[in-house]
């Protein structure tokens, strides 16, 4: 797939092309990062033109912004990401990249569970963990590469800006942030090369993997919560719903479905009713059924 | 299992935490400034946490003891609850802790004699008047009893104070604290209870009611008074039988002399409750049921929550004196 010629698209061709596909956002902030990455994961340049350069893959749900160095950029880009691509809410927003760390752990990839921000002593708690691919700690978000480790924690200086705000993209528990440790006190962070970095990622690729499975369980259980089915779509493009009347017949809609999963609302057969009307006939079906409820 | 465990630090070294670092050997610990930062945080995901909630070890400073909400249910003149836990280890699916929490993580403050030192001063306030305290509000009083170990604390304390009554409302079958020592005339294990084809369905990582059924049983025979919870009383087809079987099962080897109180209640949700809980569940059959809205609450509606009243109190009569009945009603 040439994604050179999707981004030519208007943007609405955009839209229902990628933006129900993707699930997994990586917001990285080098390219020596983001390579095995978007190797692992078969994703192509998606534009060169943009802010930020994106690399997607739509038949597996992966998409990769690089962001640069620094908290500030970091949100940024995931805000580019997030509004360029139409990202829906269930996808999950994953950080990872090298850092420094206060203990001699170099290539271990490291899941953080509590992130702090230097700057403003804001503090996240990203994610679910998943102790039996890796091991957890808490990280530092700092302005300037770290020479000093003499707290016991991961240093990076983009997690607290991906986290405050990606968390509002999905959730909370659906934001995520690894890290390779790259430096600490015997060995220093000048000596990293584009190569070495790469390689870093690269090695962790199994355990990666392996996450990426993890996290597919979780997006899959919120997709399935808040996806709005094509059929309850069709009516809504069809219908004109005041803001109101479309929550309360997105709400009755699903409802009725888990009632009735073998009943279908056909756009045909509901095109000249009202809003409420739909919703009345579904609740009215509802109301029916009560004497024979089943719980199961 | 409980894989992580954030902390106040002022609570690193407390009693109750160095009991759970003994339960749960194997969970990391993480240092925390306050269970808020954590606790009460934005974008949380009550149901992806709830896959694996971590715990959260807190010192509680103030608020240990108020009075019970309107609808809880027991006519003692003076009620009021305490709640050591936020969150509970099972997963019922109308459990109002979903509508009322953003976070499924557990919450346990570590201070239990805090609470017991306000439970003192309310009682030296209330002289006239026998109070009740309940536990078991914000989480089950026992499903984690084997990691906080509260439940030895709290009857220590309610042994000492005969004249104050505590209820333990639970669903679990952790009661192995309350065999270990004689029963206690002035506390009540409140067992909730629901017919078996909906429980599995409903009471989601709850113990079976039959396993429920004989906990209880096995206290009532060591001489623990029992309380019987039917609350939420639950609506579907056939419901009718199935309570009328419950309550005879319950009641085919206790007695009346066993029984403390029995109560009952509706399923209620404030509105505000209602709605993010069904956020959580728009797929759910359950959450289809066409329930009625009013003033502010959402509930079967008064038509059959009178035929279910009047239902469980005929069922009820035919085992248990009627000055044991009470309903827990909607305001
Ligand atoms: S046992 Fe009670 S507190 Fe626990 S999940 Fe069920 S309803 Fe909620």
């Amino acid at each position: 797939m040439n994604y050179c010629n999707t981004v030519t698209m208007g943007g609405n061709e955009i839209d229902s092309l990628i933006r129900n596909r993707i699930e997994f956002c990586w917001v990285v902030a080098l390219r020596a990062e983001a390579v095995p990455i978007i190797e692992a994961f078969n994703m192509k340049i998606f534009s060169n033109d943009l802010l930020y350069p994106i690399y997607l893959n739509q038949d597996n749900g992966h998409a990769l912004i690089i962001s640069g160095v620094g908290a500030i950029k970091s949100g940024a880009a995931a805000t580019f990401l997030k509004v360029y691509l139409s990202i829906q809410n269930y996808a999950a927003w994953i950080n990872i990249g090298i850092a420094g760390y206060f203990e001699d752990a170099k290539g271990e990839l490291y899941q953080a569970i509590k992130v702090s921000y230097q700057d403003t002593g804001n503090t996240f708690f990203p994610g679910m963990r998943f102790s039996r691919i890796l091991k957890s700690e808490v990280l530092r978000t700092v302005g300037k590469p770290q020479k000093d480790f003499s707290e016991p924690a991961l240093y990076d200086m983009e997690a607290a800006g991906f986290c405050e705000i990606s968390t509002s993209f999905s959730c909370n528990e659906l934001t995520y942030v690894f890290k390779v440790v790259s430096d600490g006190p015997n060995h220093s962070s000048n000596l990293l090369t584009k190569k070495s970095v790469s390689n870093l990622i690269e090695n962790q690729l199994p355990k990666i993997f392996e996450i990426s499975d993890a996290i597919e369980k979780l997006v899959v259980v919120e997709k399935k919560r808040i996806h709005i089915p094509i059929e309850a779509q069709e009516i809504l493009k069809t219908i004109h719903f005041s803001v109101t009347n479309r929550n309360v017949f997105i709400n009755t809609y699903r409802r009725w479905k888990a009632k009735f999963p073998d009943k279908h609302l056909a756009v045909s057969e509901f095109a000249m009713y009202s809003p409420k009307q739909i919703i009345n006939h579904m609740e009215k079906q509802l109301s029916s059924e009560t004497d024979s409820w089943v719980i199961q | 299992m409980i894989e992580t465990i954030y902390f106040e630090e002022e609570v690193f070294d407390h009693p109750t935490s160095l009991h759970v670092r003994k339960a749960l050997p194997r969970a990391d610990w993480f240092p925390i400034r306050s269970y808020q930062e954590l606790f009460n945080k934005r974008h949380q995901n009550f149901r992806l946490q709830k896959k694996q909630p971590e715990l959260i070890l807190a010192k509680k400073n103030s608020n240990f003891v108020l009075p019970i909400p309107a609808g809880f249910g027991m006519d003692t003149s003076r009620n009021f609850y305490f709640s050591h836990m936020y969150n509970c280890l099972y997963d019922c699916k109308y459990c109002f802790l979903q509508g009322m929490y953003n976070s499924a993580n557990f919450v346990l403050f570590v201070n239990y004699d805090d609470f017991f030192h306000s439970i003192s001063v309310i009682k030296n306030e209330n002289h006239d008047a026998s109070a009740t305290f309940f536990s078991g509000y914000d989480c089950d009083s026992l499903a984690f009893d084997k990691i906080s170990g509260f439940a030895d604390h709290a009857l220590d304390f309610f042994y000492q104070h005969p004249d104050i009554n505590l209820e333990l409302r639970t669903k679990s079958v952790a009661v192995g604290a309350l065999f270990k020592r004689e029963a206690i005339s002035n506390c009540i294990i409140a067992f909730s209870l629901s017919p078996h084809e909906i429980s599995k369905v409903l009471d989601f990582k709850a113990p079976s009611v039959a396993r429920r059924l004989n906990a209880l049983k096995n206290l009532a025979r060591h001489g623990w008074k029992i309380g019987l919870r039917f609350d939420p009383l639950i609506y579907f087809k056939g419901w009718e039988d199935q309570y009328s079987t419950l309550i005879a099962n319950i009641m085919l080897d206790l007695f009346d002399e066993n029984i403390h109180s029995v109560s009952f209640g509706p399923l209620r949700f404030p509105k505000k409750m209602y709605k993010k809980i069904v956020s959580h569940y728009p797929n759910d059959q359950f959450y289809a049921f066409p329930l009625e809205e009013k003033n502010g609450t959402v509930s079967y509606g008064s038509h059959l929550e009178i035929e279910m009243r009047c239902f469980l109190e005929r069922e009820l009569a035919k085992y248990v004196s009627e000055e044991k009945i009470f309903q827990c009603v909607l305001h």
